[in-house]
C-alpha cells in the first residue's frame, strides 16, 4: 500500500454514506434497466435507503403547515428530493418486475437466477406462476393427456422454459480493475478480445461482460 | 406495474440522471444546510460559490434564489475549439480526464462545476447544456452562440455515430469512447439492433466454432484430427 492508496481511502471516507448509497442505487438502477437478465438484489442498500425515506416523510409530515416561509421553502426542497428518490426506487423495482413477468418460470426454476431475487419478488413470482398455471389448467390444459400438461417440460432436449437473451448487445463503460488497470474481455466463439480501460465505452454482448460488471469493474450505461 | 419501457435508459431518464450532476451556484439568498437523502448540502451564503446538485440548482434558479455558474466548457471559445477537434478526427473528442483514485463515474464526477476542464465534453454535455440554456440562459455568456455551437457539435457527432455502424461486425466490440449519455439513449435501439442482428446471422458459424474449440480443449490441441472427429459423429 503506498501513499496514493491511503489518500484514496481517505477520499472514500470523506464522501458521506448517504451520497455513496445514492451513487450505488443509481448505478444499480441504470444497470438493471440495461441488463437483459435480473441482477443480484442489494438488500442492505435498499433497506438503508427505504429507512431514510421513511424518516424523511415523517419529518416532512410533522413540519408541513408551518407559517414560516423559510421553513416551507426548505420543505419544498426536501419533498422534491423525496420524489426523485421515490422515482428511482420505483423505476428500479419495476424494471425488475418486468423481467420477472417476462420469464417467471425461468426465475423460479433456475437456482442461480432465483438466488438473485428478493424475498418478496420470489413470493410474487410464485403467486404469479401458480395463478397462471391454475388458469391454464382450468381453461385448456386439463383436457390434454397427462403427459402434455407440464409447462416446464424439457423432454427431447428442448426446455419449455424460456429465459432472457443473455447475448444481447449492451453499452458498457469500464471502471478499471482493482488498481485502475484495464480488464480483459473475451467474446466466446469469436476472435474478439480487448482490454476495457477505465472510462472506455464499448458496445458488446452481455454474456462477454457480465463477469466484469458483476465484479464492479465495469458498468452498463 | 412492470415497467413497459424498452431496455436501457430512455432520453427522459437520461435527463433525470443528468440532474444528479454537481454544478456551481452563486446564491442570492441565505439558505441553511439541508440534510437531504442523498447527503447534506452546504449552507448558502451570498455571494460565495457553492457546489449543489443540478436539480436543486435549477429549483433555486427558477425561484430566482441563485444564479448558476456555467461550466467552463459551455462557452463559445471552448465549444468552437472542441468542434474543430471533432471535425478533424473520426472518433469522438476525448472525454475529460478521470480523477486517478475514484471509481465514481458520471453523473457523480465534478464535470459540470465551475472548475471542470474547459477543453472536453463530459458525458452529460448535451442534456446539461440544453437544460442550462433553457432555464438559465441569462447566466451563460453569448447564449445564442453557445446554442448554435451545441447544435453543430450534435450534428457532427451524430454523423460519427452513424458512420460508426460501418465497423459493426458480428461479435466485434464497438468502441464509443467519449460518447454522451443522450447520444447513447438515442442510438441504443439502432446500434443494439444491428449488433444483435449480425450476431444472429453469424450464430451458426460461431456455434460450430465453439464446439470445435471445446473439442480441441478436450483432446488437447493437435490431438485427434478433423476426419476422425467427423467419423465419430457419424457413428453416434
Amino acid at each position: 500500500m503506498d501513499i496514493d492508496d491511503i489518500l484514496a481511502e481517505v477520499d472514500g471516507h470523506a464522501i458521506p454514506q448517504e451520497t455513496r448509497d445514492l451513487q450505488e442505487l443509481t448505478r444499480a438502477w441504470v444497470t438493471e434497466r440495461s441488463a437483459p437478465e435480473i441482477l443480484p438484489w442489494p438488500n442492505a442498500l435498499i433497506e438503508r435507503v427505504l429507512e431514510r425515506i421513511r424518516k424523511q416523510i415523517e419529518l416532512i409530515e410533522t413540519q408541513t403547515g408551518t407559517p414560516d416561509p423559510k421553513l416551507s421553502f426548505r420543505l419544498i426542497i426536501l419533498q422534491t428530493e423525496l420524489e426523485r428518490f421515490k422515482f428511482l426506487i420505483r423505476s428500479y423495482l419495476r424494471a425488475r418486475l418486468h423481467k420477472i413477468d417476462a420469464y417467471t418460470l425461468h426465475h423460479l426454476i433456475d437456482p442461480a437466477t432465483k438466488a438473485r431475487l428478493s424475498d418478496s419478488e420470489i413470493q410474487y413470482a410464485t403467486a404469479h406462476s401458480t395463478l397462471l398455471h391454475r388458469h391454464y389448467h382450468s381453461s385448456f390444459l386439463g383436457q390434454f393427456p397427462r403427459g402434455l400438461q407440464r409447462l416446464d417440460d424439457s423432454q427431447g432436449g428442448v426446455s419449455m422454459v424460456e429465459g432472457p437473451d443473455l447475448e444481447r448487445a449492451v453499452f458498457v463503460r469500464g471502471r478499471g480493475g482493482r488498481d485502475g488497470e484495464s480488464v480483459e474481455v473475451v467474446v466466446e466463439g469469436t476472435d474478439t478480445r480487448f482490454g476495457l480501460g477505465k472510462g472506455d465505452v464499448v458496445v458488446c454482448r452481455w454474456g462477454a461482460v457480465r463477469g466484469v460488471v458483476g465484479r464492479g469493474e465495469a458498468e452498463l450505461i | 406495474m412492470a415497467l413497459p419501457l424498452p431496455p436501457g435508459l430512455t432520453p427522459p431518464e437520461t435527463a433525470f440522471l443528468c440532474e444528479m450532476e454537481m454544478v456551481t451556484v452563486i446564491p442570492r439568498q441565505r439558505l441553511e444546510g439541508l440534510n437531504l437523502l442523498g447527503g447534506p448540502t452546504p449552507p448558502l451564503h451570498p455571494p460565495h460559490r457553492t457546489p449543489l446538485p443540478f436539480w436543486l440548482a435549477l429549483l433555486l434558479k427558477r425561484q430566482r434564489r441563485a444564479n448558476i455558474l456555467p461550466p467552463p466548457w459551455l462557452s463559445p471559445p471552448s465549444l468552437s475549439s472542441i468542434l474543430d477537434l471533432e471535425k478533424k478526427t473520426p472518433s469522438f473528442s476525448p472525454p475529460p480526464p478521470l480523477p486517478a483514485h475514484t471509481t465514481t463515474s458520471p453523473p457523480f464526477l465534478p464535470s459540470a462545476t465551475a472548475d471542470a476542464p474547459p477543453d472536453a465534453l463530459p458525458y452529460h454535455w448535451l442534456e446539461l447544456g440544453e437544460m442550462l440554456l433553457e432555464a438559465a440562459s441569462d447566466d451563460i455568456p453569448e447564449p445564442d452562440n453557445v446554442r448554435r455551437l451545441m447544435r453543430d457539435l450534435r450534428e457532427v457527432r451524430m454523423a460519427k455515430m452513424r458512420a460508426g455502424v460501418n465497423v459493426l461486425e458480428g461479435g466485434r466490440e464497438v468502441n464509443l469512447n467519449g460518447v454522451g449519455g443522450m447520444e447513447v439513449s438515442e442510438g441504443r435501439a439502432f446500434i443494439g439492433g444491428v449488433v444483435d442482428g449480425l450476431r444472429k446471422i453469424g450464430a451458426s458459424k460461431e456455434m460450430s466454432r465453439r464446439e470445435r474449440e471445446a473439442e480441441e480443449r478436450e483432446n488437447g490441441i493437435g490431438g485427434g484430427d478433423e476426419e476422425e472427429d467427423e467419423d465419430d459423429g457419424m457413428d453416434t
